[in-house]
């Protein structure tokens, strides 16, 4: 909403904020201002203690995995066939055990339960959440069950955040954010890459982009990073490799890529999507032992040749990065993955999804690049390409995070180079993804909890309702300023008109009912214009490209609003009245 | 969520007050930055266990893949090192050891992608250099590897740096030799001669590399430089004797291969140049302190071998280059047969002017049945060698 000229606002019947707020604090609109104004300060500066608190804690997680991974599977990267396969089973029973007695929040990703804070429980996220978090998901995944630690960081610094912020007692607006502000350092930290972790919690879990916003999630994803590195160092997850595209003609290979990875997204989604509810749907008592077996069945999957699939397995990826399995062994291990991911998810072992998407999509890419330089050796782009290509493809298909699919890759890669066949790769992924399984799988998992969030990406391909889509033709009469009142009544007389638009000078617009006119006429104001008449009642204006809940705001005190061109304000193009609004509301349902 | 509402919303009551910021956001800070202290103080406390315990199994899995990586057990190193490297991915000794494994295994990609890592935090160590060198040679990438030998050349080395620097120098040479890049290989050999010790067996192996870079005169020196601290180091007098072959200096030749012959006498290759230098020597009629007689016999001698080499020629249906060249002049075989008859002891003693138009017909003959016929053995390719010789003069 464009709003008059500022000297003049405070004579505006404008939205009624400063008023509000001074009822409710019993302070001057000013002192409210500067109380808004220091908790934006405040917040900022809290936003950077957020992402260091959720900087070490993930730090202190990637220990506790480690920690774990020593003790359970051995300090070799050989394991031994007796511990592949009694780590996951034992340690499945523990976790069952703990997530059914002592941590019940602490099942799944993290990312829903993030989502619920922000929009179903005020930002609250109990701390007993992120200790069990903690705990179960460090114990899942360094026993070798398929999860990854980027989720279970996420909901950990939202928890954290959610935490210090009900310590500080925030207010309401605050503290929805301050999830999301600790999901982002959370995850940040774990990624080692600040940039999608903000883009991640901007696209999926916050869903829109102000200022302050931003701002916060930025600075505490940036601090949490800045911790992370302090303890473990700068290293990327992985060694990139040499990144080349040589010949457009690469480019078909790499849309070939995002058709599998998007129809792998979709069949690693709907397997997700349909053995879940049937393990939940299962007697209580079956719930101890879900974990455990599905423990069992990865170390079998493990014993029987293929160990890479326990764990998060980014030291695998690295090795697919690097040519050394064949493009049949990636293949096979892609599939293989996606069954142990699907087994430790629905068992409802807590864990993150990142990880093994990222697992399975280096997977496909470098066995789809291999492949094709099997079958077409002239087009030489490396193995490495093609998996990080890959990553980004099932991050687009699986997650549906297309923007943070591809700064994940560059952030990842630190090379820019390689950014037309991400888009491309990604494109075709998230289109046949979206095409096949229209809903995407945080958005399952949320209903099937029973719960009705938000999707993001529903909101973003939502049509939006615009002024110019409910406004109509002026034919109620616009005038001039200059006419005086007696002569604007002798031009209305006989005409069926209510409302009349007054164009004022230099600028600005108002209204004014017949009957207004003819009261002020009988009170002797017949010779004043209509510029004096209504000097203080400047009456908004729209304009056709701003959406229809806009109007809504003023409909209960101006009964007509005038909309009009961005290039000249007094070029009247349409107006629009509260039956405008609710007509169109009601024929688009 | 199990909260109950107050919990839900977090004391809400409490934040109405508008105060709260201005009058607490100072004391909330301090407590906030005490309590960011004592965690960091906490996690750097973890993160030293955590740490030694990490370079404990780092180191412990890196020592036995080195035990490996001695027993040329690269499969088994491989696996070592990359556990070693779980425990300190940073670790460049680690990855170093690690891309040496699996060079052992040939799995110069994965290799190529450690040591690429680790030339681009230090791009002045000279064995990243030389084994990214050796993995650009391996693919036949030239320039590439041309580019990482000469870094590896002027590279640091942590020990023995005037040693690393020769044997990368003479890994290069070895590697222009396999491409038959011979002029860089030459100038690469001077470099290294120049800076050699004074070590015999150092002198005869740039003697060798020079002879296969077709260097004879560097050569010839180098293995000049051996002798004197053994005289009859049989394989420099062989190295000696072909570098002056080579450079056409034959009695030089023939006393360094005699020797060479005499002391090892399974030295085939020495032997066949050594036959093949003294039957120069003795078809060569320009040679000092021959009799005039001895001349006519070797012109004779000569003239009939190359006659027979025409004849043999011409029968297995190669024509002669000059043949193919000027049909409208005289055929070798023609020029030949016509000088044939003046062609013998008593004639050439009559006519001594003879002697040159024999042998000039003999050398072309040589030569141009060398270029269509199969290449000359005995005394045609010692009538070849001295027609090169007389051409040269």
């Amino acid at each position: 909403m464009d709003i008059l000229p500022i000297e003049k606002s405070g004579d505006m019947p404008q939205v009624g904020t400063g008023k509000a707020g001074s009822d409710r604090f019993g302070l001057t609109p000013g002192a409210v201002l500067r109380s808004v104004f220091r908790e934006d300060r405040f917040f900022l500066v809290l936003s950077v203690f957020i992402g260091f608190f959720s900087g070490l804690a993930v730090v202190c997680f990637r220990f506790a995995i480690d920690w774990c991974r020593i003790h359970l599977l051995g300090s070799g990267a050989t394991l031994s066939t007796s511990r592949m396969l009694l780590a996951p089973t034992l340690a499945g029973f523990v976790i069952a055990v703990l997530v059914i007695h002592v941590f019940p929040l602490a099942t799944g990703s993290g990312v829903n339960q993030t989502k619920a804070a922000l929009y179903i429980y005020n930002g609250y996220i109990p701390l007993r959440t992120a200790i069990g978090k903690f705990a179960t998901a460090a114990l899942a995944i360094g026993s070798g069950h398929s999860l990854g630690p980027e989720d279970p960081s996420l909901q950990i610094g939202a928890s954290l955040a959610s935490a210090m912020g009900r310590r500080l007692r925030l207010s309401r607006d605050r503290m929805r954010l301050i999830a999301p502000v600790g999901a982002a350092a959370g995850l940040a930290a774990a990624f080692n890459a600040p940039i999608s972790a903000v883009l991640f919690v901007i696209e999926e879990v916050i869903g829109r982009w102000t200022a302050g916003i931003l701002g916060s999630v930025v600075l505490s994803a940036v601090s949490s990073v800045v911790v992370m590195r302090w303890f473990l160092g700068s290293e990327p997850l992985f060694r990139i490799p040499v990144v080349k595209m040589e010949r457009p003609s690469e480019l078909i290979a790499y849309a070939v890529l995002g058709v599998v990875g998007g129809l792998a997204s979709v069949a690693f989604s709907r397997g997700v999507a349909s053995v879940r509810p049937r393990c939940k749907a299962l007697p209580r008592w079956t719930q101890y032992f879900q974990p455990p077996l599905a423990g069992l069945l990865i170390g079998f999957i493990a014993v029987l040749g293929a160990p890479q699939v326990i764990g998060a397995g980014y030291e695998y990826i690295d090795e697919a990065m690097h040519g050394q399995f064949t493009w049949q062994m990636l293949a096979i291990l892609a599939g293989l993955k996606i069954v142990a991911t699907l087994l430790s998810f629905v068992s409802g072992t807590p864990g993150g999804m990142f990880a093994p998407t990222l697992f399975i999509g280096a997977m496909l890419g470098a066995a789809v690049g291999g492949a094709q330089h099997a079958l077409l050796p002239h087009l030489n782009g490396s193995p490495g390409t093609y998996a990080l290509v890959g990553m980004g493809v099932l991050f687009a298909g699986f997650l549906r995070a297309p923007m943070t699919s591809v700064f994940m890759v560059l952030e990842v890669s630190g090379n820019y180079s390689i950014i037309v066949p991400v888009i491309v790769a990604n494109t075709f992924a998230y289109v046949i993804s979206r095409a096949l399984q229209p809903t995407a799988i945080f958005d399952v998992l949320t209903r099937q909890d029973g719960l009705e969030l938000p999707s993001m990406e529903e909101q973003r391909e939502e049509g939006i309702l615009r002024v110019e889509d409910a406004m109509r033709s002026a034919e109620n009469p616009v005038l001039d300023a200059e006419e005086t009142l007696d002569r604007v009544l002798q031009r209305l007389d006989g005409k069926p008109t209510d409302v009349i638009l007054v164009r004022l000078n230099p600028s600005g617009w108002s209204s004014v009912a017949r009957h207004e006119l003819e009261i002020m006429v009988s009170e002797g104001k017949g010779d004043l214009t209509l510029g004096s008449a209504l000097a203080t009642r400047q009456s908004p204006y729209l304009h056709p490209d701003q959406p229809l809940e806009t109007a809504l705001r003023y409909m209960d005190r101006w009964p007509l609003i005038p909309v009009v061109s961005r290039a000249d304000f007094r070029t009247l193009e349409g107006v629009i009245s509260q039956q405008d609004v609710l007509r169109k509301y009601g024929t688009s349902g | 969520m199990e909260a109950s509402h107050e919990d839900r919303i977090g004391g809400i009551g409490a934040r109405t007050d508008p105060g709260f910021y201005l009058t607490r956001e100072p004391a909330t800070l301090a407590m906030l930055l005490l309590l960011a202290v004592v965690s960091f103080l906490a996690v750097v406390g973890l993160s030293r266990i955590y740490h030694g315990q990490q370079q404990a199994l780092g180191d412990r899995w890196f020592r036995r893949g080195l035990a490996d990586l001695q027993g040329h057990q690269w499969e088994r190193a491989t696996s070592e090192f990359r556990t070693a490297l779980l425990y300190s991915r940073d670790n460049y000794t680690y990855q170093l050891n690690l891309a040496g494994a699996l060079l052992g295994l040939k799995r110069s990609n994965e290799a190529y992608a450690y040591l690429i890592n680790l030339w681009e935090r230090e791009p002045e160590n000279g064995l990243v250099n030389l084994e990214l060198a050796r993995i650009a040679a391996q693919k036949g990438e030239t320039e590439q590897a041309l580019r990482y030998y000469h870094n590896a050349i002027y590279a640091i080395w942590p020990s023995n740096q005037e040693i690393a620097r020769r044997d990368a120098r003479l890994e290069l040479v070895e590697f222009l030799l396999g491409i038959r890049a011979n002029t860089q290989a030459q100038s690469e050999l001077i470099a290294l001669a120049a800076n050699l010790p004074d070590d015999p067996s150092q002198h005869q192996r740039a003697g060798d590399l020079f002879l296969r870079a077709q260097d004879y005169e560097h050569a010839l020196v180098e293995y000049r430089l051996t002798l004197r601290a053994d005289r009859h180091n049989p394989s420099a007098n062989a190295g000696a004797g072909v570098a002056a072959f080579e450079l056409g200096r034959y009695p030089l030749a023939q006393r360094y291969l005699q020797v060479a012959v005499s002391a090892n006498p399974s030295d085939a290759q020495a032997a066949e140049v050594l036959k093949t230098t003294e039957l120069v020597l003795e078809m060569d009629p320009a040679r000092r302190q021959i009799s005039s007689e001895q001349r006519n016999r070797i012109v004779t001698e000569a003239f009939v071998v190359a006659g027979q080499r025409l004849k043999s020629c011409v029968a297995v249906g190669a024509s002669t280059a000059a043949a193919a060249r000027e049909p409208t002049q005289p055929t070798l075989t023609q020029r030949w047969a016509t000088l044939q008859r003046q062609i013998s002891e008593r004639g050439l003693r009559r006519n001594p002017d003879l002697v040159e138009e024999a042998m000039d017909l003999v050398f072309e003959i040589e030569r141009q049945t060398n270029s269509a016929c199969a290449s000359p053995t005995g005394k045609d390719l010692a009538l070849l060698l001295l027609a090169k010789e007389h051409e040269g003069n």
